[in-house]
């Protein structure tokens, strides 16, 4: 079966590299078309039935395997499904600017690797565990690293990806010990086989190996670093898959892990307390930081890291709900935690994809050059805004319905008594998050799209092609479903909530199916206020005389757009608060405050992780400093050289007259 | 239904006179005649009726901002019940719901100032936004003491529940009133936090982001700022309400009375904070309101500290 996957996508690759420059994407397209629809029935059937064993088969290397598709593999691979279509048609725009920069070589081994990609990670949340679950999860690693190698030719994407290949491995590492020490003790290593560790060994310790290894590629704080280098390096649309749903994969075994401890009700809770913990700072965290960066691509990296903290924070009030014993709330947390999921695949996908747009406009991702899109690309700053606001969780699209079941997961627990403590803990993180979200993303939406061009290169932009367009559609379109018809969503959330938990879905149903009902019938509400607010406004505008002005400019005669607020200045306040999680790189010097007729300046400031520091800074240094002790050895004198050789043998005669060799 | 219609009122009737109260108790604190109880209503009224300049640098997003500020407020206001009287809309979970429609508006106001290219409105939207950030633990926790005390979460559950309660809990739910009463000040940008009445100023916010609004756009932000009021008062006179299980007749006149003299007493001792002593102020509210919440939960618990 394996084989009979890797055999279909050498053929397709060697499709793609023999198929002309131009068609290359449509080979592409049509593979990924073919699994996702493959996927996609898969899905349905196994939502419609349970689960389908698609394969039961001996594997050379792997051993005997089965291939199962139940339902949060199906949730899944649905959510791959979407992004990876999208990705793929609006990489035929996006990838079509550099035909003639790069050779088709080039872009055959790109589109090769989108394939290979999309193919392992529907082979990752198919394969039941295992070491084939690694093959594919490594897979995945290496096809996405060639994937962000797209523009090899600048050497700040030499580095990322560079850096993302050694932060995978590290994760990498951590899963092989996990499964290792799982095939020792239960002699099998498939997800399965935990349950029966759990029993005989000390559960925690393979738990956190295994959610250290699930976390990097999630990008767990501390492990979250990768996350803001890899995406400004790698093309929007490797963005958008990577950010969208690779980085699920982790949660999606946060989620196999979870599934396997639902009987030993102290684990869980102590489970659910490391990950609501690890949620709410990585939330914190990457919001954050997403609110002081000046850069597109960085603040949308920073803003998927928040979203992981929510998915967490989610799951781990579920576990604690479940382990106090409170259903609805593990039902309410792990449902907000699935549909959150979903939702930030959606949105985020298409914030990517914007900014692919106007990267490919502007050639730039530095948001302080933009300003004034919207006048010039009018389509992609709706599309936008709409995912905007739905990533700062504004009723009435899809962002809200699943905060709103998180939260009220957690206002349960508060009413009812249960968890109290840690049910407030989450309200604090998740509203402040949602807090500085709205601030983050007002301040990307405002200074790039609002307001007047910063530089020349805007008022040249023009609207991308429909293709592109078309793309983005996509997933603005379940957006839009989700939000306004979120009784229906939430029908296979609970399914899947069920097959995690174990809890009785129907708790879930009759608690959740009153409130969005009643919900989705409100933002109907909300959505016929807003217009016949706006008829009314217009009716009295009607005879009125509206005239056209420059913006008033509070008596001074001659503003000019370079006093507009950038965004290093809309987050000036923050990152007066924030400071303690920031190391500045400064270029240049600002100007002084005794200055009274400046002279031109040259300032440009990034706000650094301080945790970079944690996998660069600290090893290169102890790296450095054993290089220093050994380097004072090599004196370049033959003398001392015997010296040592003589030691050495002393050394070993001592060992074998001890005994020890 | 009638009692809802006569929620719905009652509520009309808050929002519309909290600002005339703010006013004559600073016209009388002050010694001056003042303006008439009504007169901020003609004034809105005025505006409906003028026409509009909208500057050249805007884009749509900048006409349909005040639609939706008022539209998203207007729909929170229709959740919120004045003591046991039955609101118009409710379900499970609205405190959530109410608390994101308060931040739609605020985006909805904050991008239509970025749209102006101006660097006062850009600044006072990076207030804004800021102060709206932090502030939103704040209603949370406040909203989550409420739903710990009466064990619901929507808004109409928590205040229509008849309470037995004892002396610690009431004082508990008087700071819960207290905190609301200090948001309130901050969602509206009135003194210390900011001040309504220093146009065309570099140190204020929310005035600052209208400040390219004309006419009818202006009324509908003037008037979405009424019910914003009137949402937080009365959710502060509900406090008082269920500590001493009052009903709607005391809670409604509580709501007017309460808030308007204390912002007019505020408003006429107090200075405007200097701007960077703001996040401070707000950040402590974010912890007052923590510390009652664990108060209530400890005095709940029946744990003696």
């Amino acid at each position: 079966m394996y084989f009979y996957t890797l055999l279909l996508a050498v053929c397709v690759i060697v499709a793609i590299f023999l198929t002309p420059l131009r068609h290359k994407v449509w080979v592409a397209t049509g593979a990924v078309a073919l699994s996702a629809i493959g996927a996609i029935t898969l899905a349905i059937m196994a939502f419609a039935n349970g689960p389908v064993t698609l394969a039961e088969f001996h594997s050379p290397l792997f051993g005997n395997e089965t291939i199962v598709v139940d339902k949060l593999t199906s949730l899944f691979l649905v959510i791959i499904s979407v992004a990876s279509i999208t990705t793929t048609i609006y990489s035929k725009g996006y990838v079509g600017g550099y035909f003639n920069r790069f050779s088709p070589a080039h872009i055959s081994l790109h589109y090769s690797s989108l394939v290979v990609l999309v193919v392992s990670m529907m082979m990752v949340v198919m394969s039941s565990g295992g070491f084939s679950f690694l093959f594919w999860w490594e897979l995945m690693t290496i096809a996405s690293f060639l994937l962000i190698l797209f523009e090899a030719d600048r050497q700040d994407v030499r580095r990322a990806a560079i850096n993302y290949l050694v932060m995978m491995h590290i994760g990498f590492i951590f899963l092989v010990i996990g499964f290792v020490l799982l095939y020792n003790v239960t002699g099998s290593a498939n997800f399965s086989a935990i349950v029966d560790y759990f029993k005989m060994e000390a559960p925690l310790p393979l738990f956190v190996i295994l959610f250290i290894g699930f976390g990097m590629k999630a990008g767990l704080f501390p492990m979250h670093v990768w996350l803001p280098e890899a995406h400004p390096a790698a093309p929007s649309h490797v963005s958008a898959i990577m950010s969208g749903v690779m980085i699920k994969t982790g949660v999606y075994g946060i989620m196999r892990l979870m599934q396997s401890i639902d009987q030993n009700t102290e684990l869980l809770f102590d489970i659910g307390l490391i990950v609501l913990l690890s949620g709410i700072i990585t939330g914190l965290w990457g919001v954050i930081l997403a609110a002081m960066q000046n850069d597109i691509k960085r603040l949308l990296a920073y803003s998927s890291i928040e979203n992981i903290g929510v998915i967490l924070i989610g799951l781990g009030i579920a576990a604690v709900g479940h382990a106090a014993g409170s259903d609805l709330i593990g039902m309410c947390g792990l449902c907000g935690a699935l549909l959150h999921t979903v939702n930030h695949s959606l949105f985020k996908t298409m914030l990517f994809l914007s900014a692919g747009n106007i990267y490919s406009r502007l050639h730039t991702t530095t948001m302080n050059q933009m300003g004034g899109l919207a006048k010039y690309m009018p389509v992609t700053a709706i599309l936008m805004l709409m995912a905007t606001m739905a990533i700062c969780a504004l009723p009435p699209f899809n962002g809200f319905v699943s905060e709103l079941l998180i939260y009220i997961g957690m206002f349960n627990g508060v009413s009812d008594g249960h968890e109290v403590l840690y049910s407030v803990a989450g309200i604090i993180a998740l509203s402040l998050i949602g807090g500085i979200a709205v601030l983050a993303f007002t301040k990307l939406y405002g200074v790039v799209f609002l307001g007047s061009p910063r530089s020349h290169h805007v008022a040249e932009s023009s609207e991308v092609d429909n293709i592109r367009i078309g793309a983005m559609a996509i997933p603005a379109m379940f957006i839009l479903f989700i939000g306004l018809f979120p009784q229906f969503a939430i029908r296979p959330i609970t399914m899947v909530a069920e097959a995690i938990s174990g809890a009785d879905k129907a708790i879930a149903i009759n608690h959740f199916a009153p409130t969005l009902e009643a919900l989705s019938g409100v933002c109907w509400v909300l959505i016929s206020i807003v217009l016949l607010l706006f008829a009314l406004k217009h009716r009295l505008q009607s005879e009125r005389t509206i005239a056209q002005g420059p913006t008033w400019g509070c008596g001074f005669t001659a503003p000019n757009i370079r006093m507009q607020y950038t965004g290093e200045s809309f987050s000036e306040g923050l990152e007066n608060i924030g400071k303690p999680l920031i190391k500045d790189k400064v270029d240049g010097r600002a100007v002084d405050k005794g200055e009274i007729f400046p002279s031109p300046h040259n300032y440009q400031v990034e706000h650094k992780d301080k945790m970079d520091s944690l996998f660069s800074l600290w090893w290169m240094k102890v790296m450095h400093r054993i290089n220093e002790w050994v380097m004072r050895l090599r004196t370049g004198r033959v003398n001392n050289y015997i010296t040592f050789a003589l030691v050495f043998f002393i050394v070993v005669l001592i060992l074998t007259i001890v005994g020890i060799l | 239904m009638l009692v809802k219609l006569l929620n719905t009122l009652l509520m009309v009737v808050v929002a519309l006179s909290i600002t005339g109260v703010i006013n004559r108790t600073r016209a009388l604190l002050a010694g001056r005649k003042g303006i008439r109880f009504l007169q901020h209503i003609y004034n809105v009224n005025l505006l409906l009726r003028k026409g509009a300049v909208y500057s050249t640098t805007t884009t749509a997003l900048f006409r349909i901002a005040p639609v939706v500020y008022l539209g998203a407020t207007l729909l929170a206001f229709l959740f919120i019940p004045i003591a046991d009287l039955e609101p118009l809309l409710s379900f499970h979970g609205d405190i959530v719901f109410v608390a994101y429609l308060l931040a739609l508006s605020r985006v909805a106001i904050v991008l239509a100032a970025m749209d102006t290219g101006s660097s006062f409105e850009g600044m006072g939207a990076a207030r804004e936004a800021l102060y709206g950030a932090l502030v939103e633990p704040a209603l949370m926790m406040g909203m989550a003491t409420l739903a710990l005390f009466c064990g619901y979460s929507s808004f109409a559950d928590i205040f229509a529940t008849a309470q037995e309660l004892n002396m610690n809990l009431t004082i508990v739910l008087l700071l819960v009133a207290y905190v609301f009463v200090v948001i309130m000040i901050i969602e509206a940008g009135r003194v210390p936090v900011d001040d309504p009445k220093t146009h065309l100023e570099l140190t204020m916010i929310h005035e600052v982001m209208c400040l390219d609004y004309s006419g009818v756009d202006m009324a509908l932000i003037h008037i979405a700022g009424w019910l914003k009021n009137a949402i937080f008062a009365i959710i502060a006179a509900n406090a008082v309400a269920v500590a001493f299980s009052f009903h709607w007749w005391f809670a409604a006149p509580l709501a007017i009375l309460a808030t308007g003299i204390a912002i007019g007493v505020v408003e006429s001792f107090r200075a405007r904070n200097k701007l960077s002593r703001n996040a401070t102020f707000i950040l402590t509210i974010v912890a007052m309101s923590a510390l009652v919440l664990l108060t209530g939960f400890l005095l709940i618990q029946n744990i003696e500290i």
